[in-house]
């Protein structure tokens, strides 16, 4: 399932965060959404999973016009930048809740809740730690629990904002290669925010640079460490 | 089929008549007096009508109670301390200006005068209103400002030295001298009472004769006594209907029976066993009261309101006095 | 290794005073409501309480209870969710505003709605003409003590809505779940320890509340008298048993809210430190 922004633009007061952007993100490719901070990455995830409203654009999915759609609806898997984990339910329920609170028609029975619970811990390797409560984990662990929570709902296309922005280096690391393995393994259409150019590079299919709310240049990161497109481009990947 | 053809009972058609219900508005005092006059009257109303009615109390200050039927509180009959209380009502237009005149001795169906309750024996020889003033004793009274209850105390204190042609020198000289001895000035008259019976603060308390009778049977009264002074003031409490509720709730009737049952034999003799005076010689029977030379607040200052101005409005006598 | 330990006699005097204090403050006056309530027995104190004027005191005041206690959970939680969640223009002005009731006086309160819905109020003519009476009856209690608690559920939300900022209510949504399941299942866990302290202070206050309901009143004896008006005015009947017998009714109301609201605490606390715990 694709993701396509159309000419996207945000104003917070006076201040322009997204200035007509436009994006398209292929059914099953791995997109990082580089940029410096406050150059609108947030916003423009926000945008797309419906928790915010553009002033102007439209958002779509599978080339279907979701603008007006209620975030509850959207069926986007969002990995928050602080995890954002349910601090008073455990681990297990943490992931059993986007299939709890489906409408009761189409909620699956409780045993197949725990066999896909258990499925998804399984996966994020985290199956021995699901009665613990969110504050009794590490950094590295919320953020796995929180992926095994975006994907519990089988989203069409999954947004992670800076899924490793408070890790130190070698945990940070690791997490990248096995999500890019992960990714390789489910080939959900995705679209990560960071401002490391170094892990956009090295994960990503394409690299998408934001500044100061507008596009600066998107394209593989070849194209990118070859060929930027600007001074900025330049600078802020340090290509001498 | 027969079933079909009888009437329907006759209750059914005709609504049944709303219970009947009074709300009597009154001044704190006269909770105990009330709650017996009503269940007389109770019995009284479904004797002669075979009607029931229920009969509701308010108390409170007699002036704060003024100001909350004014506001709306649905008093069908006021039995209040004052009459200036009943004409600021009457002046808000919910009861009749000529009110005194409805119903006899201007609509006071009993009176009652200030007494002094002492220690039991008397240990300080307290007789009369000059013995008050001598040094060194200790007399409980609530404020004037706050309490009608104490502004009576204050104006027979008053009287008394006029009645003995002091003049108004002589009369503020006796004043100054009592409240020089209050140790403390509590806002009302059960409060006052409180201090000295229970807290057995003070040699001497000036209460209504009523509220010292009640004082006498409480818990502690009998370590009391009271004492009468030869001359005291005249306190006439009166009642009045509520024109604007009678007549929106359709009470008029039960109403003034009520008011009017003050003044039968059982009126006045309930009124007298709680320590009002009452108007009837035969009911005086029921309690000795003691004799007091009474004089009315008009004959000595004129009217309440020239009394309110001259002693207890911001700046008049009684804060002169108290300042000192 | 920066205070020096106090010396073993000055810490015995600091906590034997200070428990002292505590009695003779709080614990005697408490016990000594009891204790003259039961001076004259059992027998006494049943009579006292199921004299009708109490009944109905005591019903009028759970009456009141049992409305002004929801209606300010609902109003104290949509307005902590506003204000705790939300930006908007006029937000400080707002929470300055639902300190209010607590600013001014309940005497004070009490005169506003007098001066609102009194005969010769504001609406007080209008609602007279429709035969609705608000003051000096149920309706003006129930309105003057629904201001006078206000701020107690409200106060308590604000700060913990506030500080715990919405990310959790944004995670439920874009997983799907409605407006309500987001409430019940991720907002109301986070916050019912502190909802249910301010619960209990609230009706506590409710139950207790005199000076605001006083002027409202209009003390008709069974009809608008609650529970604490009910108690001065049998000890200005002098009839200090019977009034004790009553405010040990309101006393045991206290004693409960207390105890509930040490639960509360202890809980709210226990899991505070296991998410510190968690955060080392
Ligand atoms: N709710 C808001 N109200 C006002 N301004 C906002 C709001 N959200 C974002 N902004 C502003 O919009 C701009 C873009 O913010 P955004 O959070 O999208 O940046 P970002 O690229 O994610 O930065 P970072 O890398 O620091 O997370 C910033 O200048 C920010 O101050
Ligand atoms: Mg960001």
């Amino acid at each position: 399932m694709s993701i396509e922004v159309r000419g996207i633009s945000k104003q917070f007061g006076t201040h322009a965060a997204l200035d007509g952007v436009s994006i398209l993100v292929e059914p099953g490719e791995f997109v990082a959404l580089l940029g410096p901070s406050g150059s609108g990455k947030t916003s423009l995830l926000r945008i797309i999973a419906g928790l915010e409203q553009p002033d102007a654009g439209s958002v779509h999915f599978h080339g279907e016009d979701a603008t007006a759609r209620d975030a509850k609806d959207r069926k986007v898997g969002f990995v928050f930048q602080h995890y954002a984990l349910f601090g008073r339910m455990t681990v297990f329920e943490n992931v059993a809740f986007g299939m709890r609170v489906k409408p009761r028609a189409n909620r699956p029975p409780e045993s197949e809740i725990r066999r896909k619970v258990e499925e998804l811990l399984h996966l994020v390797q985290l199956d021995w730690m699901q009665d613990r409560l969110p504050s009794e984990l590490s950094g590295g662990q919320r953020q796995r629990v929180a992926l095994a929570r975006a994907l519990a709902v089988e989203p069409r296309v999954l947004l992670l904002d800076e899924p490793f922005g408070s890790l130190d280096a070698k945990v940070r690391r690791e997490l990248r290669s096995w999500l890019r393995r992960l990714h390789d393994e489910i080939h959900l259409t995705s679209l990560f925010v960071t401002h490391d150019q170094e892990e956009a590079l090295q994960m990503a299919d394409r690299v998408v640079l934001l500044h100061e709310g507008r596009i600066e240049q998107i394209g593989t990161p070849d194209e990118i460490r070859s060929r930027p497109a600007s001074y900025f481009v330049r600078e802020f990947l340090e290509i001498s | 089929m027969a079933a079909f053809a009888a009437p329907p009972p006759v209750s059914a058609s005709a609504p049944a008549p709303p219970p009947l219900t009074l709300l009597n508005v009154s001044y704190d005092p006269t909770r105990e007096l009330y709650q017996e006059f009503n269940a007389a009257f109770i019995r009284h109303w479904k004797k002669t009508t075979g009607q029931d009615v229920a009969i509701k109390q308010s108390h409170g200050g007699s002036g704060k109670q003024a100001r909350s039927v004014i506001d709306g509180l649905g008093a069908d009959v006021v039995t209040l301390a004052l009459a200036h209380d009943i004409d600021a009502i009457a002046s808000s237009g919910l009861i009749a200006k000529d009110w005194r005149g409805k119903l006899p001795q201007g609509s006071t169906p009993f009176t009652s005068t200030i007494v002094f309750l002492v220690r039991k024996g008397n240990p300080k020889g307290i007789r009369d209103w000059e013995a008050l003033a001598r040094p060194g004793l200790s007399v409980i009274t609530p404020n004037p400002k706050t309490s009608g209850g104490a502004r009576w105390n204050y104006l027979a204190a008053w009287g008394d030295a006029l009645k003995k042609n002091k003049g108004d020198a002589g009369a503020r000289a006796l004043v100054e001298g009592i409240f020089k001895n209050v140790p403390v000035l509590d806002s009302g008259a059960r409060g006052a009472t409180t201090t000295f019976v229970q807290r057995g603060m003070g040699d001497v308390l000036l209460a209504w004769e009523n509220e010292a009778i009640l004082a006498l049977k409480s818990p502690g009264g009998d370590r009391l006594e009271m004492v009468a002074p030869p001359v005291s003031i005249l306190a006439e409490p009166p009642v009045a209907i509520v024109d604007r509720t009678v007549d929106k709730k359709g009470t008029r009737a039960v109403a003034e029976a009520y008011l009017r049952y003050l003044y039968s034999p059982e009126g006045q003799s309930i009124a007298a066993q709680h320590g009002y005076r009452p108007r009837t010689p035969e009911a005086a029977k029921v309690r000795a009261f003691a004799p007091v030379k009474l004089f009315t607040l008009e004959s000595v200052f004129g009217s309440w309101e020239k009394a309110h101005a001259a002693h207890f409005a911001d700046g008049a006598s009684f804060d002169r006095i108290y300042q000192k | 290794m920066s205070a020096r330990p106090a010396s073993p006699f000055a810490r015995f005097a600091l906590v034997s005073s200070a428990l002292v204090l505590v009695a003779l403050i709080l614990v005697l006056p408490l016990i000594s409501v009891f204790i003259e309530a039961f001076r004259g027995g059992v027998q006494a104190w049943f009579e006292a309480v199921s004299h009708p004027d109490a009944v109905a005191a005591l019903k009028l005041t759970l009456w009141v209870a049992a409305i002004v206690v929801p209606v300010n959970v609902i109003l104290g939680v949509v307005a902590g969710w506003a204000l705790g969640k939300f930006e908007f223009p006029g937000r400080s002005l707002l929470i300055t505003l639902i300190d209010l009731p607590f600013a001014v006086s309940p005497v004070v309160a009490g005169l506003l709605f007098i001066l609102l819905f009194g005969r010769r109020g504001w609406f007080g003519p209008w609602l007279g003409d429709r035969g609705l009476e608000v003051i000096f009856a149920p309706t003006g209690i129930i309105l003057a003590t629904l201001f006078v608690t206000f701020p107690f559920v409200a106060r308590e939300l604000i700060p913990l809505m506030q500080s715990s900022g919405n990310e959790e209510e944004e995670a439920a949504r874009v997983l799907g779940a409605g407006f309500f399941q987001t409430f019940f299942r991720v907002t109301l866990p986070n916050i019912k320890w502190a909802l249910l302290y301010g619960i209990i202070l609230c009706t506590a206050r409710a139950v207790g509340e005199f000076g605001a309901v006083s002027v409202v009143s209009g003390h008709i004896r069974g009809q608008t008298n609650t529970l604490p008006l009910e108690v001065e005015i049998l000890y200005n009947e002098y009839r200090t048993q019977a009034a004790f017998s009553v405010a040990s009714l309101l006393a045991c109301v206290a004693l409960v809210a207390l105890v509930v609201k040490a639960l509360a605490r202890k809980y709210s606390n226990e899991r505070h430190r296991n998410d510190e715990k968690g955060v080392r």
